[in-house]
């Protein structure tokens, strides 16, 4: 997966999330990122994970007035805190 | 002068001299007692002039140090060995306290020592005399060892020159500890992870194979796994390839091949890797798939495997019964769980971190140094919750592909405590694992930059681990 398919899909799964349009969506930023662990931060229930610095990408994306975090690298894409949990897309 | 005051006069005139005389004969008596008694330190003997009033009295005299260790039998007075050095032309320059009669003699004539003692020996209030003999460090320090794999200068971790901004023995004393083993391939490691590459050139020889006389894995729900090198949990199959990575990357600290002038050294050149996957090719796994990989290993050490150690370089902040139950089946079947303390940069005291933070008899939680050994800016502690560190950044090993990579993270750090409680099990085999556990937290260099950090205080020394 690379940088542009995970904003993409990023975007579509936070359009699916919140019930609206993903025109409705504007990408805040992309920024490179490195992860504390091999799921970027935002292990998912009942995840355990290699703790090893990882690189990836932050991508943050506003609906409305709120913000998003997604977390991606060539093999997932993750949403982090999204109310108060992580989720792997 | 009034007659009748001369006598008070001399009479004070007569105190006085002698005040004065008795105070010379005391600072004569202080300064001779002193040159007897004082024992300089080698610094302080460096630092001095030659012709310094405090100098020792064999550098007074410009020559070299005291040369002779004699001891006097039992009964001879001090004012005969005074007698019997100055006949000689010698003098003591010091008494050993703790051994009654035992003096170390400065020859003034600058004699061989051997001679010096020969002339000792002859007299019958002597009960021995020998030369002094400089004793070296390498008496006390095994000869370090280094292999010839072609990137070891790159391994910090095993031996710090202090390239790269790093710091000089920063690092486990592994050239040391390898005077001493370089491991065994009676002893089997598991890697619980990504998986192994296990035909990666440098690991292949170091993979554990299931011998003939031990059955196949059998496992009334899961069926019968024709288990060759390990166990894939994910797929519930005998294939442990790695698809990440990360696996490989752990398995080669612990166990590269090393001396076979391919990449690098492991902590142990020789070992058996059990490679074993919970974790997909993303690098992450479920509870589920790691606890039917432990329950894996505690059936092979029943059938007669020999695996002591299990590699856990993995965790999350959640907490899962059943995982630190079945980690505590593994400790009564005698396997050791060392586990990553995690990477969140937080207190794992406050902020638990699993399995490393299971307060088990058999878990070792483990964090991460930087080549400075300063403890990695990403890496947990707890001084109640994290045992001990090991270096776990930029650290290089093994990769996919025939590959070597470096990586950050105390899932670095995991392996290298892994592989050395390795090299003790090939040095005592029979070590059980409470022993083990207390013996790698024996072992370690105590660091400023751990204190209040890690419970040991300290990093990890293999040298200290195999003594």
């Amino acid at each position: 997966m690379t940088k542009e398919e995970a904003t993409e899909k990023a975007r579509k799964d936070l359009a699916k999330r919140l019930g609206i349009h993903d025109t409705q969506i504007t990408d805040q930023s992309v920024t490179e990122s490195d992860f504390p662990d091999m799921a970027l931060g935002a292990a998912a229930s009942g995840e355990m994970s290699g703790q090893m610095i990882s690189k990836g990408w932050k991508i943050q994306l506003k609906a409305g007035n709120q913000n998003y975090e997604y977390r991606a690298d060539k093999n997932q894409l993750r949403l982090y805190n999204f109310k108060g949990k992580n989720h792997k897309i | 002068m009034n007659r009748n005051n001369f006598l008070p006069h001399v009479a004070l005139a007569l105190i006085l001299i002698l005040v004065a005389a008795f105070a010379g004969q005391l600072r004569k008596w202080q300064s001779q007692w002193k040159s007897r008694m004082r024992i300089i330190p080698a610094e302080e003997k460096r630092r001095e002039p030659v012709n310094s009033i405090e100098s020792a009295p064999y550098e007074r005299h410009g020559l070299s140090a005291p040369e002779v260790l004699v001891k006097f039998k039992q009964g001879v007075s001090e004012d005969r060995v005074q007698q019997i050095t100055q006949d000689l032309h010698d003098q003591v320059d010091d008494e050993i306290e703790a051994v009654p009669g035992l003096d170390v003699i400065d020859d003034l004539d600058d004699e061989a020592a051997e001679q010096v003692a020969n002339e000792y020996r002859k007299l019958p209030e002597v009960e021995y005399a020998e030369a002094v003999f400089e004793i070296e460090a390498d008496d006390f320090l095994p000869s370090p060892v280094t292999p010839s794999d072609p990137q070891f200068s790159a391994q910090w971790a095993l031996f710090n020159d202090g390239s790269r901004g790093g710091t000089k023995g920063a690092d486990i004393s592994a050239t040391y500890a390898w005077s001493v083993t370089t491991g065994s391939d009676k002893v089997v490691v598991a890697v619980l992870d990504s998986g192994v590459d296990y035909t990666h050139s440098d690991l292949a020889s170091n993979i554990w194979i299931r011998p003939n006389n031990i059955a196949p894995y059998e496992d009334r729900e899961l069926g019968t796994i024709q288990d060759f090198h390990g166990y894939n949990a994910v797929e519930n199959s005998a294939d442990p390839m790695d698809d990440n990575g990360h696996g490989t990357h752990c398995a080669g600290i612990i166990g590269a091949e090393g001396g076979n002038d391919i990449g690098i050294a492991g902590v142990n050149w020789k070992v058996q890797i059990m490679p074993l996957k919970f974790m997909n090719a993303g690098g992450y796994g479920t509870t589920k798939a790691a606890i039917e990989a432990i329950n894996y290993v505690i059936d092979r050490k029943k059938a007669g495997v020999n695996v002591r150690v299990i590699s856990a370089s993995w965790g999350s902040t959640q907490k899962s019964r059943a995982l630190e139950d079945v980690i505590r089946k593994a400790g009564e079947a005698g396997i050791l769980f060392v586990a990553a303390s995690g990477n969140a940069s937080t207190n794992n005291d406050r902020t638990p971190h699993y399995p490393s933070s299971y307060n088990l008899p058999n878990v070792i939680s483990v964090a991460a140094l930087d080549r400075n050994d300063q403890l990695a800016t990403f890496s947990n502690y707890g001084v109640k919750s994290v045992a001990i560190a090991a270096p776990g950044v930029d650290i290089l090993s093994t990769w996919l592909g025939d590959e070597y990579e470096e990586k950050s993270g105390t899932s670095m750090a995991t392996p290298v405590i892994s592989g050395v409680a390795a090299l003790i099990i090939a040095h005592e085999p029979n070590i059980s694992v409470d022993q083990l556990r207390a013996k790698l937290l024996a072992s370690v260099d105590p660091l400023e930059s751990l204190k209040g950090k890690v419970v040991t205080g300290g990093r990890i020394n293999a040298a200290k681990a195999v003594k």
